[in-house]
């Protein structure tokens, strides 16, 4: 009997040595290991459009459209436009900027830098800095320095703003140094903003400096003079004309749509806020036609209140029209006009109203033209407008930045700096207007912070009440 | 001896009819084994309504004819036939019926083994208890039948999946189903078939319940060990029918229709499309609401307004259409059974059907002394049209649930072409129907081959081979003009699927002495192998022209994988006079989704039986026939995680609208899941206890099972990483779970006579699970539409809830409406507290008649037809919708609440509050009410018929679910995936039918 345990164990020995074999078949067909740089670039382009601009599988950029009043949601309140908002409705964006864009960009950054692309790793660096300028000042500290790695480091603690600030202001200048090293591969047709042409890389890189610079103009430790100084150096080298814009081109076939345009579907219920459309009719500003569609129902420009307590009509609400909005629409990341206006604050700051006075008003011009107006009807604007004061060049400049930076989450910064354009809580508002956003769910229960008790109507580190 | 017993009757009747007229006295002796005189039995001359009972000696004297038959039936005897040619003082032999108890069972690996020695639980349903359901779809034939097993159906639509399982959740995330076995040979039950919301249809719907000669349920670890890891989950042992040898060609025909009729939800129609009372045309002004006028009095251009009963003017009755053509039948060394079935299924929502084509044949011979072998080959070729399901803009169901009783939804296009809307964002559910379809035709072929050569009458070798093989071709079409996708959207979809599995098995059977000992030792391997492709089109170019090559932008991608696994096993039962019994089993499997160094374990059960009753006195065994005590112990290694799980790959790239390849890119991005290459199996360690009864002869039989099983080292493929980390989710070895329950089984006759019998069984399981880790500190993560939290059960609904005080109280605004907490929170557990069926089953002569009533208690349902509805205005509740004061707290002012509000504020404040849609699932259902009728066979006896039968047969008749609003509590809306379940959310209703059958035997 013992004899033949023993042949049994030997032949199940030998029988489980060829099954190691037999079921050595776990190699994926799917999906690869490894891929190149230029694989990787053009998705990262296309989450910074879609989703991160564009609120793709996400709410931040559409949320703050609404803390705009630029968009209203035809719902009752309660909703986002009435400041409510949970954790849990951020965990998409932070999947967005951490899992989707932020490590990949760590990754494509670490492969430039191993296979001696610096324009990949320059174009890779400039995108973190962007990518982090939006998610800081949405959320003040965020993770950085110990983010990224994985099991090793599962609870990151969260870098400081103000750090945060620094980093985005080193990876920039690291970003334009790499563009001088003009190593290794070029990027072509896999880089949807600027098709690889480097130049205009450097040049939004020194944009993007001088937008970081001032928006710490009345941040702890900082005097707006010398925050406007550094941003007048950087825009030296910032972009030079429209054609700069950092934007990404849409066919408008099916399946490659402009992502406002995903916004403004009817099965999102979105339209435009009556703030924005009727600020159109108050300043007489022919661009109205140009960004502003009628409405279906009734032809007329509408755009409907927010809180309201029951839903209207969808089609007798404006939504933005096809240069912003259209399925072949460009969708703008980063403009020309935003380099004036930043250089007019600026001017504005060091030098006074007068300076910044033509600065502006090119910035206005630059933006009409772009929409499509003649010199006639800019001229006309422009004279209706005014000249610059002391007393309401700030105002001014920056109601004028926020309508050339249309649908930008760069003008939530802006209203919370500057407090223009002006702004009343909406109706039904159960708060007063938000100053941040909530940090998500899936940071709190995976990886519990200090930080993340924030309200909504905090002020973040470089938001100073004075 | 059939035969026998065949020539012999015949040749009686012959007698009887030649020398009618000559009777005799025929006296005699009832006895059973032992010598024992029976008082009581029946004693009957065939053919005629004469009879007698023997008397307390057990004798009998009655007048009949010579020759002449005698039926002798007693109770908790077999009843028995005996041939009277003139022969004195005939002592009649009868056995005892030992029915369930002393029956033979298949268990795992297709062992057959007597269920008196069995040393775990299991539960056969015979097959006619299966066809007498009349379900399409195996999986809900046994709802409410079998102990300790949960069933959920997922849709009305014809061909919807159903969710299946024994004893609660195993694992967290990995499959919790039930394995299917369909004669040794385990088989596909994957949920495939939708290309947009909605459920799809579980594979084994491929099967045809005709075909199935019995289903015998596999509950806990020590029955279900020898399957491997795959078997962790409980297994359904689906045994199919053969025919017999020397038996002359029987060939049965069965033909029946169903006609079903939706359950509904609760809809108000009083109040018009509009908002605050004011009516709404739906023309000019448009909305989503009924918030409108009062129907009533409403007038439209001067007339009284028209109510538009939208559910009734959509549902249509659904018909089902089943033949069934069998053959069957043997010479002196084989026998073959053929079926050909055709189910053709049309559903209560227009366009919807579910038709199926299935050919089984099954061949068996003894090619030389002692070398039996068994062919089979089951085709299916099924094809199912649905409808995207749910709250998917595509859902027609959604917008006839909350569509205006004012407007007419017909037509559904304008002169222009364009759809005809009431509101946006939705589509015309008309236009749906004649412009969206969802096809999925599956061709699917199961052969299996079996041989057994006894070596000696001790030692059998069995070599078994099966396959499963199918091919999915799917189809999605969404023409030009649809609001979701207004350029239209073409999808193809195929797959191919091909399973191999082989055993191996030497199987001893020899008594030493007091001993029996039967030793099983086995080798399995199972290869696993899916390909898939998919297309997605976008942008129709030429309109009525569906084919994806026209679409202007198509995305393509391909996937496939394959797994392997090889497992040994051994099992040995060692039966000491037949009143202890010991049962071990070990298994030693790899499998290739795990790490190398992790491939393989072992595991295995130990388990004894001691039937006590075997000690008893005759006195006592008089009362209790039959007692049993089991004890089991098992652990079982589950690789619940799917192939390539231990790299972290790069994945090509959708971006929200944009698909890669894009204007000549290809994308690819790192995977937001971290994979672990280290992962190894989950175990479930699981004990089990078990008390078996027969009263009386077997007329009551009660069977007690507790059972408390766990999970260890679960496997989360993705639990939840912070996103700062660069990833979202790992995987991770670290889940514990504890399922614990108890289940009972009771089987009672309490009339048997010859012309009136009445038999019940009554099943009853309370399983409690829960949670009692995740992964560190982690202490929730999501599961679809549920969550997972550690101390809770296994699916829990979480969300916004009511804000209140801290005595509980409900807080208002200053508004006067109720609103939610700050704080989101668990507001609903989805599992039951038990869960209990019973069936009954009345003869009298040729009648029959069965019922079969089921009920589950507690088990949260979120009721989303009722979430959404509150908005629109549209459920039941809504036609209260005048002033009211909420009973609450007033938050601000800490005074109770006294300002009054309007429904619709009130409604629509719900609306955003889910634990307002929270609703317990209580239900008691008449699953199943049946007539039959089998003409007397003496009136056939002309004919070639041998038997003749009609039935007619009832399916959820009544339904009583107190708590809950919605159409069927039974149903979960998104499929039998872990986490679809506990929501309803406008599937497509499930049916109240009634069924006609007739049976023909030749």
């Amino acid at each position: 009997m013992k004899k033949i345990y023993f042949i049994l164990g030997v032949a199940l020995m030998v029988a489980v040595g060829g099954c190691k074999k037999y079921i050595d078949v776990n190699y994926d067909p799917n999906r690869p290991i490894d891929v190149k740089e230029s694989l990787m670039l053009s998705p990262i382009e296309m989450l910074i459009s879609q989703n991160i601009n564009a609120s793709g599988d996400a709410n931040l950029s559409v949320v703050l459209q609404q803390y705009l009043q630029v968009m209203a949601l035809n719902q009752v309140a309660p909703n986002f436009g009435t400041y409510q908002m949970y954790n849990v409705d951020m965990d998409g964006d932070w999947n967005n900027v951490y899992v989707r864009t932020l490590n990949n960009l760590n990754l494509l950054k670490a492969k430039a830098l191993t296979n001696g692309n610096s324009k990949y790793s320059a174009i890779a660096k400039i995108l973190t800095a962007y990518t982090l300028g939006y998610a800081t000042d949405a959320w003040g500290d965020i993770p950085y320095s110990k983010a990224f790695l994985g099991v090793e480091v599962p609870n990151p603690t969260y870098d400081s703003q103000q750090q945060i600030y620094t980093e985005i202001q080193s990876l920039l200048d690291d970003g334009i140094a790499d563009i001088a090293s003009d190593a290794g591969l070029p990027p072509g047709s896999d880089d949807y903003i600027y098709g690889g042409d480097m130049a205009k890389w450097k040049a939004l890189a020194y944009t993007l400096k001088a937008r970081y610079y001032m928006h710490l103009t009345k941040a702890p430790g900082t005097t707006a003079v010398a925050q406007a100084q550094l941003a007048l150096t950087a825009l030296t080298n910032g972009m030079q004309s429209n054609s700069d814009d950092a934007k990404i081109a849409f066919s408008g076939a099916a399946g490659a749509e402009n992502p406002w345009q995903q916004n403004f579907l009817p099965g999102t219920t979105f339209v435009l806020a009556n703030t924005f459309v009727d600020g159109f009719a108050a300043r007489k500003d022919p661009r109205l036609s140009k960004m502003v569609s009628p409405a279906v129902q009734t032809g007329l420009y509408t755009g409907r209140q927010i809180g309201l307590d029951e839903i209207g009509s969808l089609e007798s609400y404006s939504i933005p029209a096809n240069f912003y909005a259209g399925a072949d629409a460009n969708n703008y990341l980063v403009n020309y006009t935003e380099a004036l206006f930043l250089k007019a604050e600026a001017t504005l700051i060091i030098s006074g109203a007068t300076e910044a006075q033509p600065i502006y008003q090119d910035g206005i011009r630059q933006h009409m033209t772009k929409v499509g107006l003649g010199t006639a009807d800019i001229n006309t604007y422009l004279g209706s407008r005014g000249t610059l004061t002391s007393a309401n060049a700030l105002g001014l400049i920056m109601e004028e930045k926020s309508i050339a930076n249309f649908l930008n989450p760069e003008n939530y910064t802006d209203w919370r700096r500057t407090g223009f354009p002006v702004l009343t809580k909406v109706k039904n508002a159960l708060s007063e207007i938000p100053r941040r956003v909530l940090y998500p769910n899936s940071e709190i229960t995976a990886n519990p912070q200090p930080q993340q008790t924030a309200k909504i109507t905090d002020r973040l580190w470089w938001d100073v009440d004075k | 001896m059939g035969k026998l017993k065949l020539t012999l009757f015949t040749l009686a009747m012959f007698c009887f009819m030649q020398m009618y007229g000559q009777t005799s006295q025929i006296s005699g002796k009832v006895t059973d084994e032992l010598g024992r005189a029976i008082p009581g039995v029946s004693v009957k001359l065939k053919g005629t309504s004469m009879g007698v009972s023997t008397d307390s000696q057990g004798m009998f004297l009655i007048k009949g004819p010579n020759p002449s038959v005698l039926i002798l039936s007693g109770i908790g005897f077999r009843s028995s036939e005996i041939v009277y040619n003139g022969q004195r003082n005939i002592v009649v032999v009868l056995t005892e019926d030992q029915q369930s108890l002393n029956e033979v069972v298949v268990t795992a690996l297709g062992v057959k083994r007597d269920k008196r020695n069995l040393t775990y639980s299991s539960q056969e349903v015979k097959g006619d208890q299966i066809t007498q359901s009349k379900e399409p779809n195996l999986v809900n034939a046994l709802a409410g039948k079998v102990s300790g097993v949960q069933i959920t159906s997922s849709s009305g639509t014809p061909g919807s999946s159903s969710r299946i399982v024994i004893r609660g959740a195993n694992s967290l995330y990995g499959n919790n189903e039930a394995l299917m076995v369909i004669d040794g040979i385990p088989v596909n039950n994957d949920e495939t078939g939708n290309l947009n919301s909605g459920p799809g249809t579980n594979r084994i719907a491929d099967l045809d319940p005709n075909i199935i000669e019995s289903i015998n349920v596999l509950k806990g670890g020590a029955a279900t060990a020898l399957y491997g890891s795959d078997g962790a989950k409980g297994v359904i042992i689906i045994t199919t029918k053969a025919g017999s040898q020397n038996k002359k060609p029987t060939l049965s025909f069965s033909s029946s229709l169903s006609m079903e009729e939706p359950l509904l939800p609760e809809i108000q129609n009083k109040y018009s499309l509009g908002s605050n009372g004011v009516y709404f045309d739906g023309v000019t002004q448009k909305t989503s609401t009924s918030w409108g006028a009062q129907m009533d009095t409403l007038k439209i251009n001067g007339l009284p307004a028209k109510v538009y009963d939208q559910s009734s003017l959509f549902f249509k009755t659904g018909k089902t259409y089943t033949n069934t053509l069998g053959i069957s039948g043997g010479g002196a060394f084989s026998s073959y059974y053929l079926s050909f079935t055709n189910l053709t299924q049309d559903g209560t929502v227009p366009s919807t059907s579910f038709d199926r084509n299935t050919l089984f044949g099954k061949f068996s011979t003894q090619i030389v002394k002692d070398l039996n072998i068994t062919f089979s080959l089951n085709y299916a070729n099924t094809k199912n049209r649905r409808l995207p399901e749910g709250y998917a803009l595509e859902s027609p169901v959604w917008t006839i649930f909350t569509a205006p009783v004012s407007y007419d939804l017909q037509p559904s296009v304008n002169a222009d072409g364009t759809q005809r809307l009431y509101r946006f964002s939705r589509n015309n559910p008309y236009w749906v129907l004649d412009n969206i379809s969802n096809t999925s035709i599956v061709n699917r072929f199961l052969p299996t081959f079996t041989a057994d050569y006894k070596v000696a009458d001790w030692l059998t070798i069995t070599e078994r081979f099966g396959a499963d093989v199918f091919v999915e071709q799917g189809k999605y079409n969404e023409l030009l003009g649809s609001v979701s996708n207004p350029n239209g959207r073409i999808v193809n979809n195929n797959t191919n699927f091909r399973q191999y599995n082989n055993d191996f098995l030497i199987n001893a059977n020899k008594t030493f002495g007091d001993f029996n000992v039967e030793a099983l030792f086995g080798n399995n391997m199972i290869s696993t192998y899916s390909e898939n492709s998919y297309a997605n089109g976008l942008g129709i170019t030429i309109p009525g022209f569906n084919n994806i090559g026209s679409t202007s932008t198509v995305k393509f991608s391909e996937g496939s994988y394959l797994t392997r696994k090889i497992g040994f096993y051994l099992q040995s039962n060692i039966d000491y006079k037949r009143f202890l019994i010991l049962s071990l089993t070990g298994r030693y499997d790899g499998t290739s989704v795990l790490a190398r160094d992790n491939s393989f374990y072992p595991y295995g059960s130990a388990a004894t039986s001691f039937i006590f009753s075997n000690f008893f006195s005759k006195g006592l065994s008089n009362v209790m026939n039959f007692g049993k005590l089991r004890f089991s112990y098992s652990t079982v290694g589950n690789a619940s995680i799917g192939p390539y799980s231990l790299l972290t790959p790069y994945e090509s790239q959708t971006v929200r609208n944009i698909s890669f390849p894009y204007q000549g890119q290809s994308g690819f991005l790192l995977s937001g899941t971290l994979s672990d290459p280290n992962l190894k199996n989950e175990r479930i360690n699981e004990f089990e206890v078990g008390l078996e009864t027969g009263f009386f002869r077997n007329r009551l039989g009660l069977e007690l099972t507790y059972f408390d099983k766990k999970t260890k080292n679960g496997i989360i493929p993705s639990v939840a990483l912070a996103p700062s980390t660069g990833f979202n989710s790992t995987s991770v070895n670290s889940a514990s779970m504890q399922n614990r329950g108890f289940e009972a089984l009771l089987n009672a006759k309490p009339v048997v006579t010859e012309n009136f019998s009445w038999d019940l069984t009554f099943n009853f399981s309370r399983i409690r699970n829960k949670v009692l880790s995740i992964y560190k500190d982690i202490n929730q993560v999501g599961n679809g539409f549920t969550f997972i939290f550690v101390n809770q059960p296994y699916g829990v609904i979480y969300g916004t809830r009511y804000a209140r005080n801290a005595a509980g109280k409900l807080l208002t605004d200053d508004n006067g409406l109720p609103y939610s907490a700050d704080e989101q929170g668990i507001v609903g557990d989805i599992n039951p507290d038990w869960m209990a069926g019973i069936v009954n089953n009345f003869k009298y002569k040729q009648f029959t008649m069965s019922f079969a009533f089921d009920m589950k208690k507690g088990g949260d349902i979120q009721n989303n037809v009722d979430g959404y509805g509150y908005f629109y205005g549209t459920p039941k509740v809504t036609e209260d919708r005048g002033s009211r004061v909420v009973d609450g707290i007033n938050a601000t002012t800490g005074q109770p609440n006294a300002v009054a509000v309007l429904g619709q504020a009130y409604y629509q404040r719900l609306n955003s509050i889910l634990e307002s849609v929270i609703q317990d699932g209580t239900y008691v259902k008449l699953r199943n009410l049946s007539l039959g009728y089998n003409l007397n066979p003496r009136w056939l006896k002309k004919t070639s018929f041998k038997n003749l039968g009609l039935q007619v047969t009832g399916r959820n008749l009544w339904i009583y679910a107190p708590h809950f609003t919605g159409g069927d509590p039974e149903v979960s809306s998104f499929g039998s995936s872990n986490g679809a379940q506990g929501i309803y959310s406008f599937s497509t209703p499930t049916s109240r039918s009634v069924d006609f059958t007739l049976k023909l035997t030749l």
